[in-house]
Formats: C-alpha cells, sequence, structure tokens
C-alpha cells in the first residue's frame, strides 16, 4: 500500500549503524524483484521463527518441515491438493486486492463467499432438472458473482450514499447471511433426509468437471488464475482499472478530474464480492457438493491476508494463496507424522503478514556503504 | 576556497554529487554559504536546487564529496541530524499534520522529552511571533490555514527548533505579493540577527531585492557564484537558460467572441466562512482572458471549485454557452469543454504514484483519444506522453516513470500540459506558473495566449500582478468573496489593482470590508 514515510522525523536510522559504516537511504523506485524478495523472505522468517516453537517442543525441526513440505509438494498427488487448497484463497485474495486498490476496505469477503455458495445452489435447485453440464456450472458460477456483488453492494451503496463505515457494514454482512443460511438450512433448504444443517447433493450435472481425474483438482482453480489475469488486465489496461487505483491514491485530484468516487466505490464493491462470491460457487459445485455451514474455512478473511501479502497485485495474490494452499496442506501430514498442531500454520500466516507488511516498509530503504573519511 | 571571507563559510558544500536513477540530480556541486547572509539558489526546473537543499537538510546523503558545516564536515542520515546540527527547511511540501493545530505541529518536532510542556511552547512560539512579526493562531489546525500561512508554520518549526540556518525552497510561490513583503522582512531581520538563510526562488527580482550572494545552477552544475550586487538580472537569465528571455510577451488586442460564461450573483458560504463567495458575477468571452487578482483567501478557491464543479452555489447562476451547469458534475463539465488547473496541483492535479503518462490523460481516460470503449489506448496515450515531454521540454527519465520523482515544476508542467490539450472551451487556471521557472512560464503563458486565439474563454486567477497585466484582457479584483472592482487592461495599473486588493474602494476613504 501506499504508506507514506514522512522525511521530517526521518527513519530513526541511528548512529549504531552509521557507526558501523552503513547507512539507510530512501529507496527511490520500488522494483518488482524488490517486492518478490520481501515475499519470500517474510515466509522464510516466518518458517524461521516458526521453528522456534518447534524446537521448544522438542520436535526436530528438519523432520517436521520435511513433512510440511512433503505434504504440500512431496508427491503429485500433494501438490494437486495443495492448489485445491489454494483455490478458494485465490478468489477471495483477489476480491480484497482489487477492493484494496481502490482504498475500499472490504472485510466482508467471508459474507460473499457465502452469497455466492447460496447463489448456485439457488439457481442448481431451481434448473438442474432442465439444464446440462455445460450449461448448468457457468449459470452456477454467473448466479454466484451476481449473488456476491448484490451483497457487497449494499455496503458499497451505504457508503457512496451515506459515507457509512464499510469495514463496519461488512462485517455486519458477514453476520447477517450466516444466520440468514443458517435459518434456511434448518427450514426451507433443509434435505429431508438428514439430521444435519445441510441441503441435497447437488447432482452430478451440476459439479465442476475436474482438471485431473482421480484427484479433487477441480476446474475452479482454472478459473481462478484465470481471473487473477482479468483483474490485473483491467487494473491496468481499463480506463475502470485506472480509475480504480486512481480512487486508491488520492480522491481529491481523481474527483476534480472527474472520476465520480461514489461511483467507483460501489463498482469495486460489488467487483469484489463478485470475485468472492465465485470462491462459494468453486467450493459448493468443486468440492462440497452441497450447502452446508462449514464450507468456509475462513476463506473471507484468510484472503485479506493473501491480499496484503500478495501486496495487492493479483500475481503476488496467486503466488501467496498457493503458499497458503501448501502450508493448510501439508501441516496436515506435520500433524500426522510428527504430533505438531495444524495451528502453527496459523501461527505461520501471522508472522508472515506482520513481515510482510513491515517488509512493505523496509523495501523503500536500502543499505549502503557509507564513503570512508575517517 | 576565498581566503578572505573562508572563516566566514558556515555551510559548503564541497564536491558534492548526488545521483538518481537516469539523472545526475547535482554533478560536483561546490558551494560556500556564509554566515548572516542570505544565499539564493536559482535554476530552472529541474536544476537541482530541490536535491541540494535536501541534501543539506539530511534528507538525502551525497553519493559524492561533503557537506560541511562551520569548517567541520558532517554526516546526516536524516532531517534529525540536520536540525541537531542547526540547520531547518522549509520543503517545497510542505510537511504538515494538517488535523492538528498549529501548536501541535510545532512541538511534534521537538524530540527525546516524554512530555511536552505545552504552556511553555506556547510561550517560546508567542515570542517567536512577536520577535519576527508572525500573524498566526496557534490553536487553529493547520488543514484551516490557508497554504501562505501554512508556510509561517514550517518556518516557526524550524526557529523552534533553534535553526542557525533557514533553508526555503520556493517560499514565495505560495505567497502574495504582500506575504513576499513580509517574509522578505522577516529574512532580513534574520539575517541582521545572524541567522543565515538560503533561499530557493525562480523570480529574478526577488533574487536581486532579497539576496547578498547568488548562485545558479544549470542541469545539476554550479555555473557560478556571484555578489548578487555584481550581476544584472540579464546576466542571471543567461546563466540560467542559455539565452534571454522576455517574460513580457506580446500581446495582441483581438476583438473578443460569443459570451461562453456568465456567472450571476454567486453565493458560496464554506464551513469556516473564510474564503466563501458573496454576489460574485463575471463575464468571460471567447478570445478573452478575464484575469482574477486578489490576496489569496479571499474567495478563489471557492470561486474555483464552484466552476469546476466540485462545490455547489447557494443561489446564483453558472451558465456556459447558454447552458446553466449548476447540475453538472465535474465529469460533466469536462464533456463540455471545461478545463482547469488548481493551484494546488499535488492534492488537486496530480496521482504522484501514477506513471508520468497516466497522470497526463487524467480526466481524460475515457475520451476517444485515449481510450476505447472502456480500454486504455497505450499507443495513443505513450504519443501524447513523448508530445508533452517535447512541448513542455519536461526534465524526467521517461514518461513510464512515477510521478513523484519529477521536481516542483515538472510537475506544474505535467498538470499544464494535461489541461491546454484537450482543447478547451473554458479555461479556469488557478496560478499557472506557480513554481515555474523563466523559460517554462514564457511558455505556458505564450501557451494561454495561443489558447485565447484558438477561441477559448480564460478565467487566470493568479496573484502574480505582472502576469495578469501582461496577459488579461480585464482584470477583476476580489476581496472577502466580493468582486471590488474591474477594469480594462488598458485602464489597468498596480496602483489601482492594488487599492482594491487591499479592500479600499475606489471612492477614497471608504473601506470596502
Ligand atoms: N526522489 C527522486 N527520484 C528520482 N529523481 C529525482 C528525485 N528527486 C529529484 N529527482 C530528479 O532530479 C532532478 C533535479 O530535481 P530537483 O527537485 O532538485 O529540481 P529543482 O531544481 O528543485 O526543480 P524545480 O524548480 O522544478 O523545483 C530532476 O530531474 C528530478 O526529476
Ligand atoms: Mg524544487
Amino acid at each position: 500500500m501506499n504508506t507514506d514515510v514522512p522525511t521530517t522525523p526521518g527513519p530513526s536510522s541511528g548512529s549504531l549503524l552509521r557507526r558501523s559504516g552503513w547507512r539507510l537511504e530512501k529507496r527511490l523506485e520500488v522494483k518488482p524483484w524488490h517486492e518478490v524478495v520481501t515475499l519470500v523472505g517474510a515466509f522464510i522468517v516466518g518458517l524461521a521463527i516458526c521453528s522456534i516453537l518447534i524446537a521448544a517442543s522438542d520436535k526436530s525441526v528438519v523432520d517436521s518441515y520435511r513433512a510440511l513440505f512433503d505434504g504440500a509438494f512431496g508427491s503429485r498427488r500433494a501438490v494437486y491438493e495443495t492448489l485445491v487448497q489454494a483455490t478458494p484463497l485465490i478468489f477471495t485474495g483477489l476480491a480484497a486486492a482489487f477492493a484494496f486498490r481502490a482504498r475500499v476496505w472490504n472485510i466482508g469477503g467471508e459474507g460473499q463467499f457465502f452469497a455466492g455458495a447460496m447463489g448456485a445452489f439457488f439457481v442448481s435447485n431451481l434448473w438442474h432438472a432442465h439444464l446440462p453440464r455445460g450449461v448448468m456450472v457457468p449459470v452456477l458460477f454467473i448466479a454466484a458473482a451476481a449473488a456476491g456483488a448484490l451483497w457487497a453492494s449494499i455496503a458499497g451503496l451505504l457508503k457512496a450514499r451515506y459515507d457509512t463505515n464499510e469495514i463496519i457494514t461488512t462485517v455486519m454482512l458477514n453476520f447477517i447471511i450466516l444466520l440468514i443460511l443458517s435459518y434456511l438450512l434448518g427450514d426451507l433448504w433443509r434435505s429431508p433426509d438428514t439430521f444435519y444443517f445441510q441441503t441435497v447433493t447437488l447432482p452430478e450435472s451440476a459439479h465442476l468437471p475436474l482438471i485431473v481425474d482421480g484427484t479433487r483438482l477441480h476446474w475452479g482453480f482454472g478459473i481462478a488464475v484465470a481471473m487473477a489475469v482479468v483483474v490485473h488486465v483491467v487494473l491496468r489496461r481499463t480506463a475502470l482499472g485506472y480509475e480504480v487505483r486512481g480512487v486508491g491514491i488520492n480522491r481529491t485530484a481523481g474527483s476534480y478530474k472527474g472520476i465520480s468516487v461514489p461511483r467507483v466505490t460501489v463498482l469495486v464493491m460489488a467487483i469484489s464480492g463478485a470475485l468472492a462470491g465465485l470462491a462459494g460457487a468453486a467450493e459448493f459445485s468443486g468440492i462440497h457438493h452441497r450447502l452446508q455451514l462449514d464450507i468456509s474455512n475462513n476463506f473471507g478473511f484468510v484472503g485479506i491476508i493473501i491480499a496484503l501479502i500478495g501486496r495487492l497485485h493479483p500475481a503476488g495474490v496467486v503466488v501467496s494463496a498457493i503458499a497458503f494452499g501448501a502450508l493448510v496442506n501439508g501441516a496436515v501430514t506435520m500433524q500426522i507424522q510428527t504430533g505438531i498442531p495444524a495451528a502453527l500454520v496459523d501461527v505461520i500466516q501471522g508472522l508472515s503478514l506482520i513481515f510482510v507488511l513491515s517488509g512493505a516498509v523496509a523495501v523503500r530503504y536500502r543499505l549502503q556503504r557509507t564513503h570512508t573519511d575517517e | 576556497m576565498n581566503g578572505s571571507s573562508a572563516d566566514s563559510v558556515l555551510l559548503r558544500a564541497s564536491g558534492v554529487t548526488k545521483r538518481f536513477p537516469g539523472v545526475v540530480a547535482n554533478d560536483n556541486i561546490t558551494l560556500d554559504v556564509r554566515r548572516a547572509r542570505v544565499h539564493c539558489l536559482l535554476g530552472e526546473n529541474g536544476a537541482g536546487k530541490s536535491t541540494l537543499a535536501d541534501l543539506f537538510y539530511g534528507v538525502h546523503e551525497p553519493d559524492e564529496g561533503v557537506i560541511e558545516l562551520r569548517g567541520e564536515p558532517i554526516h546526516m542520515v536524516s532531517p534529525r541530524d540536520a536540525i541537531a546540527a542547526g540547520i531547518g527547511m522549509v520543503r517545497q511540501h510542505f510537511e504538515l499534520v494538517t488535523p492538528m493545530s498549529v501548536l501541535e505541529n510545532v512541538v511534534i518536532g521537538t524530540r527525546g522529552e516524554a512530555k511536552v510542556d505545552l504552556r511553555a511552547a506556547r510561550d517560546r512560539l508567542r515570542e517567536l511571533c512577536d520577535l519576527y512579526g508572525v500573524e498566526v493562531d496557534l490553536d487553529t489546525p493547520v488543514g484551516d490555514l490557508a497554504v501562505g500561512q501554512q508556510q509561517w508554520v514550517e518556518i516557526l518549526k524550524a526557529l523552534y527548533l533553534g535553526c542557525e540556518v533557514l533553508i526555503l525552497d520556493e517560499p514565495t510561490a505560495v505567497l502574495t505579493p504582500e506575504g513576499i513583503e513580509r517574509l522578505f522582512a522577516t529574512l532580513r531581520r534574520m539575517a541582521s540577527e545572524g541567522l543565515t538563510i538560503v533561499l530557493i526562488t525562480h523570480k529574478l527580482h526577488e533574487v536581486m531585492e532579497i539576496s547578498d550572494d547568488v548562485t545558479v545552477l544549470r542541469r545539476g552544475r554550479v555555473v557560478r557564484t556571484s555578489l548578487t550586487s555584481e550581476v544584472t538580472m540579464a546576466d542571471l537569465t543567461r546563466m540560467m537558460v542559455g539565452r534571454d528571455v522576455d517574460l513580457a510577451i506580446d500581446v495582441a488586442e483581438t476583438p473578443r467572441g460569443d459570451l461562453v460564461l456568465d456567472v450571476s450573483g454567486l453565493d458560496v458560504a464554506t464551513e469556516s466562512g473564510r474564503g466563501s463567495l458573496k454576489q460574485v458575477s463575471l463575464r468571460v468571452h471567447e478570445r478573452e482572458i478575464l484575469g482574477i487578482a486578489g490576496v489569496s483567501g479571499n474567495g478563489q478557491d471557492a470561486l474555483f471549485d464552484v466552476l469546476v464543479g466540485m462545490r455547489s452555489a447557494d443561489s446564483g447562476r453558472i451558465v456556459v454557452d447558454a447552458r446553466d451547469v449548476a447540475e453538472l458534475s465535474p465529469a460533466g463539465r469536462l464533456d463540455i469543454g471545461i478545463a482547469s488547473v488548481p493551484a494546488d496541483r499535488i492534492h488537486q492535479g496530480l496521482m504522484m504514484d501514477f506513471r508520468i503518462s497516466e497522470n497526463l490523460i487524467l480526466g481524460r481516460q475515457r475520451s476517444e483519444r485515449f481510450g476505447r470503449r472502456g480500454w486504455l489506448n497505450q499507443k495513443g496515450i505513450g504519443e501524447f506522453a513523448d508530445d508533452s515531454f517535447a512541448a513542455f521540454e519536461i526534465a524526467a527519465p521517461s514518461p513510464a516513470h512515477v510521478t513523484r520523482v519529477l521536481s516542483g515544476g515538472n510537475l506544474q508542467k505535467i498538470v499544464m500540459a494535461r489541461e491546454l490539450a484537450g482543447q478547451p472551451r473554458l479555461l479556469v487556471v488557478h496560478q499557472p506558473t506557480r513554481g515555474l521557472d523563466i523559460g517554462a512560464t514564457e511558455y505556458v503563458r505564450r501557451r494561454l495566449v495561443e489558447e485565447r486565439d484558438r477561441g477559448a474563454a480564460i478565467l487566470l486567477i493568479s496573484e502574480d500582478l505582472d502576469e495578469l497585466l501582461n496577459l488579461s484582457s480585464r482584470i477583476a479584483v476580489m476581496f472577502d468573496g466580493r468582486i471590488v472592482g474591474e477594469v480594462d487592461r488598458r485602464d489597468a495599473t498596480i496602483d489601482r489593482i492594488g487599492l482594491w486588493m487591499a479592500g479600499v474602494s475606489d471612492t477614497p476613504g471608504e473601506a470596502l470590508a
């Protein structure tokens, strides 16, 4: 993000650095490779700090991380499963990144995910008997995007019209949609043949096809990566993307030059919600094949972390989503083989985020040898 | 260096080089600033003045060479080191916390103490204000102050921190003629009390008026340091630009055309009541430049905002080409051909984190030239950027660079290039040449006249009386939100306009406020 580093009081680089013959200097341009280094570095530091936790519990760090790595990338199957885990995170990460680019703080990815899944279920329930698979699946995704967009638009419109704080409204909308869903699952949408709060199983014709037969890797992953490309192209090559970035950089100048900030805000919210909604459709029709309350593993919230770690860049989002997919996936193996709780992954996530964010500031400086004068 | 005066040298740059990607901003600069004198730095936009000042202030460290203070080399890693050494600076773009009060802004710069004694700070500031004749309410949020006033806050900050050298980067760009008078009086008093002043400006007469020494920079190098008394303005121009420049450009009278802008009975209230508009009426025709003179803070900002659609009027009408535009958004007004150059280019005119080429199309990203059905036309954008770079001699490595790296004058050039390119029907410009070097000033003025001759109606809001007298067909004067007088250029005199600006009407002795 555009964290402006004030230059007047200046970075507290201090005399210690100076005495060592090095100095911090403000970097004039942050090149893409700097960002990549920060990202990778943050993960590594996160892992390194967690190794202290592992060592403290008398486990072998090497064995644990080997198990983690094996679980994530050790075999073909493991890789596919990693990508399966990454899929919803790419969508929700893109959703957050797109909104944040315009400095619209959509924290409602979780709710929009459910809105999307519900939209998908709704149309599949309505039409599955009548539509062939080739049509059903796209319709389902469109419905999910529309539902996610609609749900997010509530916050977008409130913000545009009444300047309501979108952080609060989107979080509230998360609660509301979950309550609506539990109501529906307990009543109208509940499958007649079960006690559980869940819907009927989706007929085969509405399942997302698999990329690799015999695995869980479905085309949702392909769609997610495609959406990353689309988001990138929209941001860089279209007038809308130009305006979105502009509103994120300087709203006042944007308004002076005719960009309607309320309009952009509503659009950004809607598009962001649509992307999160797609995650709901992908999980619903690619993995679970029915609706229940636990189809999201906090994907909406983790998406925010993914977006920040990916520096709000679509490629960064894809990379960090896959990295997190790998962590989640590998953690299971690690837990089975070494007994280290998979929750360690959350710690790694959190730490990486902290390091990426501090890295975002650090990357604006470079260390230079001071010329010798003594 | 100069044997006789060596001991009076307070601050010295010795063989200093500073490179940025693609440019050598300072190239082996050697410069002596003598104690208790006013030393001007002069040079074209992008010549490296701000960079040199930043080196003195510890914002950057030189790649080569050293800065010396009182004959000792000093190493500064940040402005904090500079402040500790007694060097203060008012930078070209202020660094104030706008929601905080004047007092808080000044005190925020002090460090080290866990608790700040606000009462003592207030007393000390009052003293400083009295000593140097600064009038500013210490409890006003800085954001509510006019830019000129904000600058005084920056100066107070530097004084409060106890500086011995005060560097001012284009302070007069944001001041009115009276403000400049006051600043100069203050600077002279400071110098006589032993303070050393380094001043950056583009205005030659200011250099002649205030400075003891003057150094001309060109493309990052020192052309020459001279005693001001030993050079003429023409000498300085030649050193700076390499040719003679006459800013009083030849503006032939042209018969004006149809009425374009017709404003009548405009009332605009502002939140603070300062700078509101009261019953403003004015008309601008095709092929006509209407100059608006006035001390800043007398309603110019509100007038600008209401014309471009950023503020709505409480009453009155704005008619453009016989069409009431009251309901039109800023975008709608762009569409009917209203172009505008805001005074505050950084906040209102530019996206500092955009590429330069992107800023050059701001507002026209959906026009046919730069896009098609929502797609940006990269080729068109690139070509336009190249044209603008050539026409305005924009000093930057390439249009793909981020706008942030541009020098102050080059930022202004970006805005001017953008707004002049759209063949506007009505052009509302606020301080169009602020911060431009004389070459660029001449170019922009010439372009404004060209636009006029093409048929545009131009409203020129400026605090530069020379500029107004040179370019305008008619001049109207604003005071306290009203138009207090309007005069044909032929009948305009500086004295008459000056009186109006001070709120004195034509009838002697009667105040307008
Ligand atoms: N942070 C930066 N990164 C890259 N280039 C820079 C940076 N700051 C300045 N430059 C470049 O260095 C050169 C000198 O800039 P500088 O700001 O010192 O000019 P200046 O003499 O103050 O001009 P102006 O009169 O327009 O303010 C310019 O070409 C500018 O683009
Ligand atoms: Mg400058």
